[in-house]
């Protein structure tokens, strides 16, 4: 016989205690975020991002500040010119010789001897051999660009002899890994103090909009009337200050521009938008009947508004304070563009990407290194906050 | 004492404020204007009528969710009108209310543990390990599973949710629970498992509802009297056998020939009484008698003198100026 279709005995039958223990809330969300790739691959980078940023700078042996103006506008990758055997040189396209080895280790700028303005030649000495640079073919204003035999605007001579200038091989820039910038500092370890700068800005307007855009908001959505005018009120006054006029009012408070002027001008401006969209969530949550029946339990408002309405309004929580982050960064680096922001020597990545501008077209990774800082980060908070919005919300759960 | 009603309500006003212009007088919606009546303990009240007739404000303003504007809402002899919140949270335990749309009542991002314990953390009853046992007993008496309290709401059908927001309402012991509309957002199929539920719970536990409703064949069913309301207005209020035979005021009459008789015959014989027209706002009602625009027996005097609720039979009360006679 069958025995599927036997009736079972209640006490053989599962207890509470034999199925599935229940996750917590959190438990859920995070078994929930890990199957979304893309949102831990987020994750994983701005951990690392945050981990650069924090260590980073501890392992590099030039400080952010150090100047070496003979090193200045090194690119990450060296074309490498072989001078005679087991002697190889980089020629800076400032018409400069420096001295490389073989594996794109640099050894130091070659001594110079003689600097021929008139005649545009650069004697050098190395290694008991005479090397004369000559760049006298290179364009002067208004004449036609002429080359050497090799197909090049300059010459060079080893103790008088032409050598070939087509480099050897093209290597990693092994002593600057991202090159220098033009005052001849690491752009590694400017871009990771840069990083610490801008994370730093990021982790502010997070906090300020956690903690009193969240509130403010959220108390101003459930009291509603008059309270409620009054306090978005405010908003509207703090938001039609223009920025630039509350930085520069808080310098003249404070005394100097600089990273707290930044971290003091976020945190009084970034929780605004915040404010207004958890009092617009609130506002249509808190006629929901769940809210209600908690009212009828006697619920006090902050119970109402913790338990209820913001854990249901997190979602968009989440992804503007996802958001705030990168825009967060991308006034700071504004403000340190035009010169409110940091101060040289530090280094934010916008300073650095201001600095870059000038020399765009000679030395464009300067560039492009803090751009793409600036990218990797901003698509890793908006992947996470995409992952986080999809996490949070339990009736997307498979 | 013993004939001391549970509940009692009288003059009850709940008026809204319209958005006032800058400087327009403002106009006040009446969505409860003077509704008195009183629940005997045990007893099943229900209230019937239209949409935005007010019966879900006064059932939202007894248990206090609204402010009333006005009147009296005496509970075991306290006047709990006007108590500030922190001396209302001894009556938040004896008064509670199911809600009608299970799906919004229901917070989607707690677990059915936390929703029905939640009364437990506000009066703080107890520790977490009574508390997991209470909710593990509501669970079983309103026909759900144990390990269901780990789960999240919308793993639950609707009738489901409505078990549980039932449980929740159950969690502080009340004497006094309102139903408003508790199975009208259900499957047709499901509503006379809930209304049985609520029927075998009173009797358990001897609770007390004020039910609202507009299935008026359900609420024939549950309650022992029943309340007429008509734009704010109670107009009719008669136990309930009284009032499907001998419905007294007009518009009760008309309410009543809409109930559909499964019957074609019996259907083509029977008069349904068409009203005319629509529900007169609640901002602007119509003066005298509020029913009298669409009543079919208005009489010159109804727009001019507004009828009192009175008794026209023992234990029959009725607004209509035809029964002066």
């Amino acid at each position: 016989m069958n025995e599927k279709w036997k009736k079972v005995d209640r006490s053989s039958m599962p207890t509470a205690e034999d199925t599935r223990p229940g996750l917590t809330y959190w438990q859920d969300v995070w078994r929930r975020f890990r199957k979304n790739w893309l949102a831990m691959a987020g994750l994983v980078l701005v951990i690392l991002i945050a981990l650069l940023a924090v260590i980073g700078p501890m392992f590099s042996p030039y400080s952010y500040a150090d100047q070496q103006l003979e090193l200045s506008n090194l690119p990450p990758r060296l074309a490498i010119t072989k001078l005679s055997d087991g002697l190889y040189a980089y020629v800076h396209k400032e018409f400069k010789l420096i001295q490389v080895s073989e594996d794109g280790d640099v050894l130091g700028p070659v001594k110079l001897i003689d600097d021929d303005l008139v005649l545009r030649t650069r004697t050098y000495e190395l290694d008991g051999k005479e090397i004369k640079f000559d760049y006298s073919l290179a364009n002067k204003k208004g004449n036609k660009q002429k080359f050497s035999d090799y197909g090049y605007n300059y010459r060079i001579f080893v103790d008088g002899k032409e050598i070939d200038p087509t480099p050897v091989k093209t290597t990693q820039n092994k002593t600057f890994v991202l090159g220098t910038d033009r005052l001849g500092r690491d752009m590694w370890t400017r871009t990771l103090y840069g990083a610490r700068i801008s994370l730093s800005v990021g982790v502010v307007a997070a906090l300020v909009n956690m903690i009193i855009g969240v509130i403010y908001g959220g108390i101003a959505g459930y009291e509603g009337g008059m309270i409620d005018n009054v306090m978005m009120r405010i908003v509207d006054l703090i938001n039609s200050i223009p920025l630039m006029l509350i930085v520069i009012l808080l310098m003249v408070v404070i005394g100097k521009s600089g990273f707290g002027t930044i971290i003091v001008t976020i945190g009084l401006v970034y929780w605004v938008s915040m404010a207004r969209q958890v009092r617009g969530q609130v506002l249509s949550l808190k006629e929901q009947e769940y809210v209600l029946a908690a009212r009828t339990l006697g619920a006090s408002k902050s119970r109402i508004i913790m338990r209820h309405l913001i854990p249901n309004a997190l979602g968009p929580i989440v992804v503007s304070m996802t958001m705030s982050i990168p825009n967060a960064i991308f006034t700071e680096s504004f403000l340190s563009f035009v010169g409110l922001g940091v101060s040289a020597p530090q280094a934010s990545w916008g300073t650095l990407a201001n600095d870059a501008l000038g020399a765009i077209r000679s030395f464009p990774y300067q560039l492009i290194i803090p751009s793409v800082a600036i990218a990797i980060t901003m698509f890793a908070f908006n992947f996470v906050g995409d992952g986080l919005r999809d996490a949070l919300d339990p009736r997307l759960r498979k | 004492m013993a004939d001391m009603p549970l509940v009692e309500v009288k003059n009850l006003k709940k008026y809204f404020t319209k958005e006032k212009g800058l400087f327009a007088k403002p106009q006040y919606i009446k969505a409860v204007d003077d509704v008195s009546f009183s629940i005997a303990k045990g007893e099943t009240l229900g209230l019937v009528g239209e949409s935005g007739c007010g019966k879900s404000t006064t059932g939202r303003t007894i248990i206090r969710l609204y402010e009333p504007t006005a009147g009296q809402i005496i509970f075991e002899g306290t006047d709990i009108a006007k108590l500030p919140e922190k001396k209302l949270m001894p009556y938040r335990r004896d008064m509670q209310m199911i809600f009608q749309d299970p799906y919004a009542s229901l917070d989607s991002r707690m677990t059915v543990a936390d929703i029905i314990g939640e009364a437990f953390d506000i009066h703080k009853l107890g520790s977490a390990a009574e508390k997991a046992e209470v909710v593990a007993t509501l669970l079983d008496r309103v026909g759900l599973k144990r390990e269901h309290a780990s789960r999240y709401p919308h793993e639950f059908s609707g009738g489901q949710r409505q078990r549980i927001g039932i449980a929740r309402a159950l969690a502080v012991r009340p004497k006094f629970i309102i139903c408003d509309e508790p199975i009208s957002a259900l499957d047709v199929s499901i509503q006379a498992q809930a209304v049985n539920m609520l029927e075998d719970l009173q009797k358990e536990l001897g609770l007390t509802y004020l039910f609202i409703a507009h299935d008026l064949s359900m609420v024939k069913h549950i309650s022992n009297r029943i309340g007429v309301m008509y734009l704010g207005k109670l107009v009719e209020l008669a136990p309930s056998g009284e009032l499907y035979a001998q419905p007294l005021h007009p518009y009760t009459q008309a309410l009543l020939s809409a109930i559909p008789v499964p019957d074609p015959a019996k259907a083509e014989e029977k008069q349904r009484i068409m009203l005319e027209g629509e529900v007169p706002s609640p901002l602007n009602p119509p003066s005298g008698c509020r029913f009298c625009t669409r009543c079919q027996y208005r009489m010159p005097r109804c727009q001019e003198e507004e009828p009192q609720l009175r008794e026209v039979a023992p234990g029959h009360f009725a607004a209509c100026h035809l029964l002066d006679r």
